[in-house]
């Protein structure tokens, strides 16, 4: 049975939080939230102006191709890949368990899943950004070491759409970070 | 008179060294033991040392991918007037970013060694962990991104791509082509123990 002072000390413990606490952590959940949502567009837009990238040049010969996709260079393809994962990662997941916590600000143990999914699916984003990027700048400048032309020089429509994406997935790449950064903070905070 | 059984005890010495179970007159419901799950100090010091084994791994892998790739050079016997036929590391920019990013990375893991010997020394210290666990996070995601635009580079010499007309190099420069593609498994390697190390500092680093 508990004491009397004692009791007093436990029940403002576990009375709820006092104001501060409660605001802070307001602010941290909708920013979680927030900026979910906007890795989700981010990673969603990116993989979609990708993979619908498509250019034919009005001419071709006999041994030249003219056509250029995205799953004509793997890099590309694993771009796509990786980013169509990481935004079915943010919509099922993600934005549902930050939702969650949220409204309950609740246990630690999802924050830490959220934590360490998170980790995964950032270090993926940057494997794919960083290949695509390094095929993207040779489009664009070629290498004379290896005889390879630019074909941005041709396919002109296909690059800028290339580079927006790869733009995008970088910013995305930047909040997902954040995320992480800010999901930390969270749990930190929870341990008083 | 109080109804509790609280029980004041000084804290003994194995407390202080984190091995005792949390027996403590503070507790709000009246002095119960609560047992802790946090790693004890024991647990603690081998992590340690074994993070400061795969430091120096670390060191090793990551100097020898750089080399490998910085050392890469060919020059075929023959030439003509438009075509050049040498090939080294700086002629592609990811492989010139590869070999930095290594570099610093071996750098800076020789670096934290002294930080890494702290932890061993004083198992129970966090604050050198996380500066360790922050850094080795932002080293994790620079040797990441290197390796994987590398990887992409080493793919296409090796393949070539027919719808840009790319041709694969690696059948003239046979001796380029296998140093890069070594360099970059190694990579691999490296980036799989710094993830290692990392995911160790973490759970040495929980306190439940």
């Amino acid at each position: 049975m508990k004491s009397g002072p004692n009791a007093k000390a436990s029940a403002n413990k576990h009375d709820g939080c006092s104001p501060p606490n409660a605001g802070a952590k307001r602010v941290i959940a909708v920013l979680d939230l927030v900026i979910r949502v906007a890795a989700f567009i981010g990673t969603l837009a990116s993989g979609v102006a990708m993979g619908t990238a498509d250019q034919r040049l009005p001419f071709s010969t006999r041994f030249v191709h003219f056509k250029a996709v995205y799953d004509d260079l793997p890099a590309l393809t694993f771009f796509v890949v990786a980013n169509g994962v990481v935004s079915a990662y943010l919509l099922i997941l993600g934005m549902p368990l930050s939702l969650l916590h949220f409204i309950r600000s609740g246990a630690t143990k999802s924050r830490v899943i959220l934590i360490i999914l998170d980790t995964v699916m950032l270090a993926l984003l940057t494997a794919a950004a960083s290949a695509a990027a390094s095929i993207i700048y040779l489009a664009h400048e070629g290498n004379s070491s290896a005889n390879w032309l630019a074909i941005c020089r041709q396919f002109r429509f296909f690059c800028r759409r290339m580079t927006g994406s790869l733009i995008g997935s970088l910013g995305a790449m930047t909040l997902l970070a954040a995320l992480i950064i800010l999901s930390g903070v969270a749990i930190s905070r929870r341990r008083r | 008179m109080k109804d509790s059984t609280s029980v004041d005890i000084p804290e003994t010495s194995a407390d202080a060294r984190g091995e005792a179970p949390l027996f403590t007159g503070k507790s709000s419901s009246g002095g119960g033991i609560i047992y802790a799950h946090k790693p004890s100090s024991a647990q603690k010091k081998g992590l340690a040392i074994f993070d400061l084994i795969l430091r120096i791994s670390a060191i090793v892998t990551c100097l020898a991918a750089a080399t490998a790739m910085g050392t890469a050079e060919q020059t075929l016997p023959f030439t003509t007037q438009f075509f050049k036929f040498d090939a080294g590391y700086d002629d592609m920019p990811s492989f010139l970013v590869f070999v930095i990013c290594f570099g610093i990375a071996s750098c800076y893991f020789l670096l934290s060694l002294p930080f890494s010997i702290v932890s061993i020394i004083r198992p129970q210290a966090s604050g050198p962990r996380i500066l360790l666990v922050i850094f080795d996070t932002m080293v994790l995601g620079l040797t990441m991104a290197s390796a994987a635009a590398a990887t992409s580079i080493v793919y296409l010499a090796h393949n070539g791509n027919s719808s840009t007309n790319w041709l694969g190099v690696c059948q003239q420069f046979t001796d380029f082509c296998q140093a890069t593609s070594g360099a970059v498994v190694g990579s691999f390697i490296a980036v799989a123990i710094i993830a290692l190390m990392l995911i160790l500092s973490g759970a040495s680093l929980r306190k439940h």
